[in-house]
């Protein structure tokens, strides 16, 4: 019983080992695809995560005029914006608190000091932090409450940094989809690979049915080598990710171009990113035999 | 053990490849197929082992109608028959030990008795000190003693032989020839054999069954001489 569990995997090693050329090209196929397809996982995973980081510091701040502080006031107003569609989040922050964050924004003491007599005649405002679901509505939410009675000045992040977020946003889609096209590319040569092993074993299929094997039985082995090959296969490309992205890392010591682009720390980032390669490639190995096998399964009659 | 009533066998493209065939084979007989090129002998042997099915007529080997079985059924039928071939048909990534034993591996037989098995039969075809060896580091008659090993390795009753010697040459084909009659012997197989090869069948003679635009024009019972250019 337990034989006959093992047959199909020691059958899918020696097939490997037996077939080395042709081994060696299916997983050359695997490898060069898994590659790509790695590369653009970390680019869009990446772009998705600086696009999240920025969506988070864009946020609107409100500032109340000096004549609706009394508090029920305040609660409309805060009420009012809450309502507004796409807004996400209303957080207070009064002007005692505006005074103290201003000034703990200063670094040396001196500085620090010499804004200690305003401290009375505080002339910050009462505030609202607005968040909003999206950043790309950031605009016209802004807008809306700059309409709200009691509302004195409105301030977000800016036009910049609400173009920046579509940016990204079209690079991600356009990296997502073109990784998508890839992936389908790759299995389909992937597939031609192991096609064409399998079609020179045509014969060798015909051989084993001859001698009365069932399909399950000459199967097995194919599907057990086509994982082997997507595991051979990934290893390259599960080292470049482990590697090549925690030397990226070190390199750039985490942040691209400012410190707004904040790269994913690679801990335990790339063993995601590995172990999704690797299952790709397991897959593919899998689906690609299977299929080739299947059809010189067919019985002919 | 075979026997083929009223069996016509019309392909799909249009020819007609057997005409109204009705032979009956007893067990332990040893029969030769002769006829010229395109004559119906590959399409008798398919009707056999169940790669064809008869458009008319039936089909019955071991007590089994080959032309009613279903497809999964007949990998197993397949197992009461062994088929040697012109070319061999060894698996080229396998030993001979293992090209033996695959087929016995097939049926699920213990591994001890597989070993034993394989052993036997390698002792048989005179191969005995050969089971590390792969196929292509043998010569044509060592292979094709190997595939006969293969074909009754898991006794079969019925062993077909489809132009075992036609790669061989004469001193090859006597070899195989006393190794196929020594089966037959030893193990009371029934043996079809199909073969251009009139030296062997004027030599060796034997029941002899002669097909021509797929009809039977001759079967003769005991043998005997039959002209090179049948």
């Amino acid at each position: 019983m337990i034989g006959r569990l093992f047959r199909p995997i020691k059958e899918g090693f020696r097939g490997v080992v037996r077939h080395g050329s042709m081994s060696f090209s299916s997983a050359s196929a695997v490898t060069i695809t898994l590659v790509i397809i790695s590369l653009f996982l970390i680019f869009t995973t990446n772009v998705s995560r600086f696009t999240q980081g920025l969506e988070q510091v864009v946020q609107i701040s409100v500032l109340v005029d000096y004549d609706y502080e009394a508090a029920e006031e305040e609660d409309r107003i805060s009420l009012e914006i809450g309502n507004i569609e796409g807004v996400s989040e209303v957080n207070f922050s009064s002007k005692e608190d505006e005074f103290q964050y201003y000034i703990d924004s200063f670094k040396d003491e001196k500085t620090k000091e010499a804004f200690e007599p305003f401290r009375e005649s505080n002339p910050m405002h009462d505030a609202f932090y607005v968040e909003v679901k999206n950043g790309s509505e950031l605009e016209e939410i802004a807008s809306k409450i700059e309409t709200v009675e009691g509302v004195y000045r409105v301030n977000f992040g800016g036009s910049s940094a609400v173009k920046m977020i579509s940016a990204l946003r079209t690079i991600r889609w356009a990296g997502g989809l073109l990784a998508l096209a890839l992936s389908i590319l790759a299995v389909s040569l992937i597939q031609n690979t192991i096609k064409l092993t399998i079609q020179a074993r045509a014969d060798e299929i015909a051989i084993m049915r001859s001698v009365g094997a069932k399909n399950g039985f000459i199967r097995s082995p194919f599907l057990v080598e086509g994982i082997l090959i997507g595991i051979l296969g990934s290893v390259i490309p599960v080292a470049v990710i482990y590697f090549g992205y925690k030397y990226l890392y070190e390199m750039t010591g985490g942040y691209v171009i400012s410190n707004m682009f904040e790269l994913i720390p690679p801990i335990p980032y790339v063993y995601y990113v590995a172990g999704v390669i690797l299952l790709i490639g397991i897959i593919v190995g899998f689906l690609g035999s299977f299929f080739s096998v299947s059809r010189y399964l067919r019985w002919k009659r | 053990m075979i026997e083929c009533t009223h069996v016509y066998k019309k392909y799909k493209n249009g020819v007609n490849a057997l005409y109204d065939i009705n032979v009956k084979i007893d067990q332990g007989e040893f029969v030769y197929i002769i006829g010229p090129t395109g004559s119906g002998k590959s399409t008798f042997i398919k009707l056999l082992d169940g790669e064809e099915v008869p458009t008319k007529g039936t089909v019955k080997v071991v007590g089994i109608d080959v032309g009613k079985l279903r497809h999964s059924k007949v990998p197993v039928y397949r197992r009461n028959i062994g088929v040697v071939f012109q070319d061999f048909r060894l698996l080229p990534s396998k030993t001979v030990f293992e090209n033996i034993s695959y087929a016995l591996e097939v049926i699920n037989m213990d591994k001890d008795l597989i070993r034993r098995r394989v052993r036997a039969v390698m002792n048989l075809v005179g191969l005995e000190d050969r089971g590390s060896s792969f196929p292509g580091q043998l010569s044509g008659g060592q292979q094709q003693r190997v595939a006969i090993a293969r074909a009754i390795a898991n006794r079969p009753k019925v062993l077909i032989a489809d132009e075992p010697t036609g790669n061989l040459d004469p001193g090859m084909s006597d070899e195989i020839m006393s190794l196929l009659e020594k089966i037959n012997d030893a193990y009371g197989t029934t043996i079809l054999m199909v073969t251009h090869d009139m030296a062997i069948v004027n030599k060796h003679t034997k029941r002899t069954i002669v097909l021509e635009h797929g009809h039977i024009v001759a079967d003769l019972e005991s043998g005997g001489y039959v002209r090179h250019d049948r």
